[in-house]
């Protein structure tokens, strides 16, 4: 079944779109890798299907709906944890999960549940009524992950997020996100840890340009590529060197 | 750069245009209207009362008191900043020059913050003491230099002791300015000369002590970052200052508000805007503030309009402050993505303020107490005036 379809999207901030003609879907229970240089629109294609920018042209469906179709339920249907942690300054990390159980309509006692679980996995019990200027970069974003896992959803969007977390958070975000799939949950992730994508990845979509270069398992970008041995690092950078053959 | 003059001038002119964008919005605003009505309320008090003061009224006491305390805060106002410490420091011989100008910048600036005080202070002078008109213009040049003074001092105090205990500093200049005002509004000559003397002698020991030492950058720089930062925070009741981050507390003794939203999908801003309100300094004292202005007005005014329009102007000054403070927003936050319709995101914030101008209202009408049988007056004119604020002014745009 697909959760989120993106079909044809065309945009970016100004007239000048930075994603062009941009398609590829995310069926249940996949994790889905988006890999890209530096400016290849990585971010701009999250912030187009998490609603902050409207695209000038295609539409985005997620569980069947586009946002303007359903608001209530296209923003239902995912959670986002962006790049840099953004965190209310005034909220404690308690308050954090409440107010994000509240806005997704979760009963007090699930809320309760599902908390006691993420802070027991992070690590994070005993910093329930601490503020956000307390924390490291790395506790932030465990912020930011147990509030988008709190809710679960259909869709998680991820957005690079190895940076700043330690070796035993990057491992209970991989777990996390594992649990998550096995129940039917899709996973869209952007990062520049291609180790860990070509490891965790069921398929890998890679921008470039604005465009989709190629999209597919492994197998299928090494065909595309016509390096039938390659890591994904490899592919990479052939993409790099594509890109300066072009300048 | 080589010329520190150079550097001076180029400082100075951005600092004057970062200056100039914001007093743009803040003479443009609807709260400059607000000081207008202060100020003519105010005055027209002020005149009142000064046709039955009584003749024994410690006039010199107070215009020396008041002069003094300003005096003492004179600040030097250097424009450096933070890379000046690393790129500036092959300079150092020639940074007296660069202080020379800020000094005169200083001076300059801070004349009018003692004169307007003095000016309207001369229509006491004139009811209360027998000075004569000649004097009083020598006392207004007298302050010029006394402000003078007190720059060079402040400056030279900071500059040898990096600003530590300069509380201490404040004191003997405040104490011997104050002294100094006293007796030449006593026409006493030579005990203000004495005085005025006396304070040369303290600031030119201090002047001594800057010479062995290097430049404090540390503290200066602070000092800059500190004094824009009060510009920019104040300038944020006209406008929106997008790189103003309040600092917060918890005030867990108002946790009882947070009753107010109980659990829930629909309660989800309530729950939000309450604590952002009460825990972010920037909006709680503004609201502190305007409540304690006006409850102070409330009690001190005795003619009845006068007291409805101050608290009615208050009113809509708080409730106008505080709905752009609460309702702006320059960068992305995680509840733009919430399930939840943007309309109630305003209508939380009404809640909200609804609730704290019932509060104002009431603290304002118990004050009015002391000078009025009519406190529900005063209780219908603050919350009239809320509401009607609240619901016709919009919403700040987006950025």
């Amino acid at each position: 079944m697909t959760v989120l379809q993106v079909k044809n999207v065309t945009g970016g901030y100004t007239r000048k779109p930075v994603i062009q003609e941009l398609s590829f879907d995310i069926q249940k229970g996949e994790l889905v890798g988006l890999i890209g240089l530096n400016g290849a629109g990585k971010s701009t294609t999250i912030k187009h299907i998490i609603g902050t920018l409207l695209a000038q042209s295609g539409e985005i469906r997620l569980n069947g709906v586009t946002m303007s179709e359903d608001m209530n339920t296209y923003r239902s249907s995912f959670s986002y944890i962006p790049e840099t942690p953004v965190l209310y300054e005034e909220l404690t990390l308690k308050e954090h999960l409440e107010l994000t159980a509240m806005a997704y309509g979760l009963d007090e006692q699930t809320l309760q549940q599902r908390q006691a679980a993420l802070l027991k996995e992070f690590r994070m019990e005993k910093r329930l009524n601490w503020f956000p200027s307390h924390f490291s970069k790395g506790m932030r974003q465990k912020v930011m992950i147990m509030s988008a896992f709190l809710v679960n959803p259909a869709l998680y969007i991820i957005d690079e997020p190895f940076v700043g977390l330690d070796p035993l958070g990057i491992q209970s975000l991989l777990d996390q996100m594992h649990a998550r799939k096995k129940e039917g949950a899709a996973i869209l992730m952007s990062t520049h840890i291609l180790s860990t994508a070509e490891k965790y990845c069921d398929r890998i979509i890679l921008l470039h340009e604005g465009r989709v270069r190629a999209q597919g398992t492994m197998k299928d970008l090494r065909k595309a590529f016509n390096m039938p041995t390659a890591t994904l690092d490899d592919l990479y950078i052939a993409m790099t060197k594509e890109q300066d053959a072009n300048e | 750069m080589n010329n520190l003059h150079d550097l001076w001038a180029k400082r100075f002119a951005h600092y004057m245009s970062e200056v100039q964008k914001y007093m743009r919005f803040i003479f443009s605003g609807h709260i400059a209207i607000v000081l207008v009505f202060l100020v003519g309320a105010g005055g027209y008090y002020y005149s009142e009362w000064l046709k039955t003061a009584p003749s024994d009224f410690p006039t010199a006491y107070i215009v020396a008191a008041v002069l003094a305390v300003v005096l003492a805060f004179s600040k030097p106002i250097t424009l450096l900043r933070e890379p000046d410490q690393v790129y500036l420091l092959p300079l150092e011989s020639h940074m007296p020059l660069f202080f020379k100008q800020a000094l005169r910048f200083t001076f300059f600036s801070k004349i009018i913050t003692v004169i307007v005080p003095y000016i309207v202070m001369i229509p006491l002078l004139n009811a209360t003491t027998d000075l004569a008109s000649q004097t009083i213009w020598v006392i207004a040049a007298i302050l010029i230099v006394l402000r003078w003074v007190n720059v060079q001092g402040e400056f030279a105090y900071r500059y040898a002791n990096r600003g530590a205990n300069i509380w201490l500093d404040y004191l003997v200049r405040g104490v011997i300015s104050a002294l100094a005002i006293y007796h030449f509004v006593l026409n006493d000559l030579v005990f203000g000369l004495l005085f005025m003397a006396l304070l040369f002698v303290y600031v030119t020991m201090l002047a001594g002590k800057v010479k062995a030492q290097p430049v404090p950058y540390e503290h200066f720089v602070k000092l800059e970052q500190n004094r824009m930062m009060s510009f920019y925070r104040f300038a944020n009741y006209f406008t929106d200052v997008p790189h103003l981050r309040g600092s917060v507390r918890r005030r867990g003794y108002l946790n009882f508000f947070y009753r107010l939203a109980k659990y829930g999908k629909q309660q989800t801003y309530v729950y939000l805007v309450l604590r952002t309100f009460i825990r972010t300094d920037d909006h709680f004292y503004l609201w502190v503030r305007l409540t304690a202005i006006a409850a102070l007005l409330a009690a001190l005014v005795d003619l009845p309009w006068a007291a409805f329009v101050i608290v009615g102007v208050l009113s809509f000054a708080t409730t106008y402050q505080l709905k752009v403070a609460l309702l702006s927003s320059h960068e992305f936050r995680m509840d733009q993505l919430f399930p939840v319709p943007e309309q109630l995101r305003e209508q939380a914030v009404r809640k909200v303020l609804y609730v704290f101008m019932t509060i104002q209202a009431f603290i304002v009408a118990v004050c009015a107490l002391f000078v009025s049988p009519h406190i529900y007056m005063y209780m219908v004119i603050v919350i009239a005036v809320a509401v009607i604020t609240e619901r016709m002014t919009k919403k700040p745009r987006e950025i």
